[in-house]
């Protein structure tokens, strides 16, 4: 653990070339959804979507993926948004933005997440929906 | 050409006064004089009444006496500096090999630069007029920084776009580098980065070279002018010592100092980036000098007269202080809840869990420096206060600082990577095809210092009962207060967030407290924060934390002494505003209806995606 912390240390704060390598977070055995997804705040300007994931680890940045639609056959609109890893934590909680959603409408949705080279952290959540007020 | 120019200027100048004529502007003419008793330059004043504020002339008259009073310090630390031992193993024109007093005197001479208002056309602008030691090398100006966030450059009132970063371990940040790995952009200076580094390797260094021929800041019409003008300064012989006996003897033109004294971006250069003819041999001297110009104050912000690692949290690392229970469950909170940590990585353990023990190594090169030098889009409202959405019309010498006005959007690093408007050349054709999934990133800056005041205005916060010293806060200075930085932080992406421009809040809310406008750029924005469930007091806790990170702690902070203006008061029961949740709301103004976002800023590919409004 020490030595673990110590080479972090050294590779956050030892000059212009390490200082590239962002800190690592360590990855989850089996990485799954551990609480969501939910939708905190459904509003008429801005509805968030969050979830949970057990760290999927590896590059600093990350993206939570939204696919959403008013059709559960054809979720045809997608949103996404960058989240950094905290390398301290256990879990990552994802949050996505979607602005000026139709009122009085039901959206399907599922999320998923990926890095920040577009690589999957290999976890889809169900369908689930919303409506909006 | 003197002719033609004097002819254009008296055009202007009959409009200009014809315009203050017919105009209840705040500041008036007969306010605007030198200090050796004549403005140098006509006055610019397009914006509207109530955006400059009142007291703007006498303010920058304030900084640059205090600018000579460090000047003159630095100057006494020069002859007082035992020449550095010359080596004789490195002949002709090289600079010399020094031993002993080199580092010394080469973090003087980029002090003496840094605070030579010389460097500028109307020899009325230094670096340190928008960077004073004592707001941790930002801002000097409370009334600006409460309203117009952009500093005047030598042109009064040409101003930029951005607020004036900290200088203090800027020359921390790597070479700005896209990381194949990561898919991440790291390192350069500015707010943008577009200080690659690519050239010297060294970011701060290529950011010291922009203000002086930034057209709204120092405004030299060409690089060489600060050769000629470093050939005039009574600094000239350290200059000499440190750079080669010769360096400064360049043949320039009889009519340099003509140009010289004329700011950049006027018609009169037809668009000419290199007005001075030299010839090719002293071109690349003049060259030579402005990349020494940038090495020297390198130097200087390198060192430990401005990265100091003097503050409370440093001396927590060396068992030297134990934090306060509001400083210690707010560092908590900075690594945990607050999620803070994710891209100011303070570099050492992490929330301690009952029943752990912090095993964390005290950082062995540095100590943290709170960022992870990248960038982020932390979605910031458009602030209709900016100075640079007004500048829409030619001043004096036909320059127009923002032909777009409000169809202005800062895209950040995505217009760097686009060399597009308002920033600078991308030096790498490879990255412009990033350019959309960075549209609206910023640097993520150090919090190192971000709670920095003068001494006699112990706090940013207002209504606390203590004189504070205004600051502002991001890249366009529309927080106020550290308590609105982490509130902001902590509720952007609630119920908070109300589809209106600033200025236009919901009856029943209150902008910065329970109302959030749009984001400028919704692109890219990032959600490690946003909806923290932070509580009001955990929110105070962390701004106690972010206060000790201010250096002085451990040791004077050097110049910190040299603010000679009035701190801000205020009083909670006639005031509505005087409160840290509040501060600065008495001068929001409602956002114009907003056109479209201008083509030479979003239509230039790869187009931003999807497209900003």
């Amino acid at each position: 653990m020490n030595k673990a912390l110590l080479t972090l240390s050294i590779m956050i704060l030892s000059g212009s070339l390490l200082a590239q390598e962002s800190p690592i977070t360590p990855r989850a055995e089996r990485i799954q959804i551990s609480e969501g997804p939910e939708v905190p705040l459904v509003g008429g300007y801005l509805t968030v979507i969050r979830w949970t994931v057990n760290n999927p680890g590896g590059l600093p940045v990350h993206y939570g993926v939204v696919h959403y639609g008013t059709d559960p056959k054809n979720l045809s609109q997608t949103a996404k948004n960058p989240i950094r890893l905290n390398p301290y934590h256990s879990s990552t909680v994802f949050r996505v933005n979607l602005y000026n959603l139709a009122p009085k409408t039901t959206f399907y949705y599922t999320v998923k997440s990926m890095d920040s080279r577009g690589k999957s952290d290999g976890v889809t959540s169900l369908m689930k929906t919303f409506t909006t007020q | 050409m003197r002719e033609k120019r004097l002819i254009a200027v008296m055009i202007v100048c009959a409009g200009v006064a014809a315009a203050l004529l017919f105009s209840t502007r705040p500041i008036s003419a007969q306010n605007h004089e030198h200090e050796k008793g004549e403005p140098p330059f006509p006055l610019y004043n397009p914006y509207p009444p109530g955006i400059l504020p009142a007291n703007l002339e006498s303010e920058i008259a304030r900084v640059l006496r205090e600018i000579d009073v460090i000047e003159e310090r630095a100057i006494q630390r020069w002859h007082s500096l035992p020449l550095p031992t010359r080596l004789a193993t490195r002949p002709g024109p090289n600079p010399p090999v020094l031993k002993d007093t080199g580092t010394e005197s080469i973090e003087t001479l980029g002090e003496l630069m840094l605070f030579d208002k010389n460097i500028s056309p109307g020899r009325n602008q230094a670096c340190t007029s928008c960077h004073m030691p004592y707001a941790a090398w930002s801002g000097p100006i409370p009334s600006v920084n409460l309203t117009i966030i952009a500093y005047p450059g030598t042109v009064h009132f040409r101003a930029g776009k951005r607020t004036a970063q900290r200088h203090t371990y800027a020359p921390f940040f790597p070479v700005l580098q896209y990381n194949q790995e990561q898919g991440l952009f790291f390192g350069g200076n500015f707010w943008d980065s577009r200080a690659t580094g690519y050239r010297l390797r060294d970011p701060d260094a290529e950011q010291a070279q922009g203000p002086p021929v930034d057209t709204q800041e120092m405004g030299f019409p060409d690089t060489a002018c600060v050769a000629f003008r470093l050939s005039q300064a009574v600094y000239k012989p350290l200059f000499e010592v440190l750079w080669g006996k010769n360096s400064l003897d360049i043949k320039f033109p009889q009519n340099t100092e003509e140009i010289c004294e004329t700011p950049g971006g006027a018609a009169v250069f037809g668009g000419d980036p290199e007005p001075i003819k030299l010839t090719p041999e002293e071109r690349t001297e003049a060259n030579t000098v402005y990349d020494h110009w940038g090495a020297s104050i390198d130097a200087y912000e390198q060192s430990t007269q401005v990265s100091t690692f003097t503050s409370k949290f440093d001396a927590m690392l060396k068992g030297n202080y134990t934090f306060t229970p509001d400083e210690q469950a707010g560092y908590n909170l900075f690594n945990g809840k607050g999620n803070c940590n994710s891209c100011h990585v303070d570099g050492r353990g992490t929330t301690l869990k009952p029943g752990q023990t912090d095993t964390s190594t005290t950082a062995t090169a540095n100590p943290p420096v709170f960022t992870c030098f990248g960038s982020a889009n932390e979605g910031l409202p458009l602030n209709p206060r900016d100075a640079f959405y007004y500048q829409t019309t030619p001043d004096s010498f036909g320059f127009i600082g923002n032909p777009f006005g409000f169809g202005y959007r800062d895209l950040g690093m995505g217009t760097f990577l686009r060399s597009g408007f308002g920033s600078g050349p991308n030096p790498n054709r490879t990255w412009i095809q990033f350019a959309p999934m960075v549209d609206g990133q910023f640097q993520v800056a150090t919090t190192r210092n971000v709670a920095m005041t003068p001494p006699q205005c112990p706090t940013t916060e207002a209504g606390t009962g203590k004189p504070y010293f205004q600051k502002e806060f991001f890249h366009n200075g529309y927080i106020k207060s550290l308590k609105q930085l982490v509130h902001f932080y902590n509720t952007r992406d609630t119920s908070f967030a109300k589809n209106v421009t600033s200025g236009h809040c919901p009856e029943g809310t209150i902008e910065r407290v329970t109302c959030w406008p749009m984001k400028e750029v919704p692109n890219n924005l990032d959600t490690t924060t946003g909806m923290l469930g932070l509580t009001d007091t955990e929110e105070n806790q962390i701004v106690a934390f972010l206060e000790t990170l201010s250096d002085g702690f451990t040791s004077p902070y050097p110049n910190s002494d040299t603010f000679t203006g009035a701190c801000m008061t205020c009083n909670p029961a006639t005031d509505p505003n005087c409160s840290p949740s509040r501060q600065g709301n008495g001068e929001l103004i409602p956002t114009p209806p907003l056109p479209p976002c201008a083509s030479a800023i979003c239509g230039v590919a790869p187009v931003p995606s999807p497209p900003i409004p």
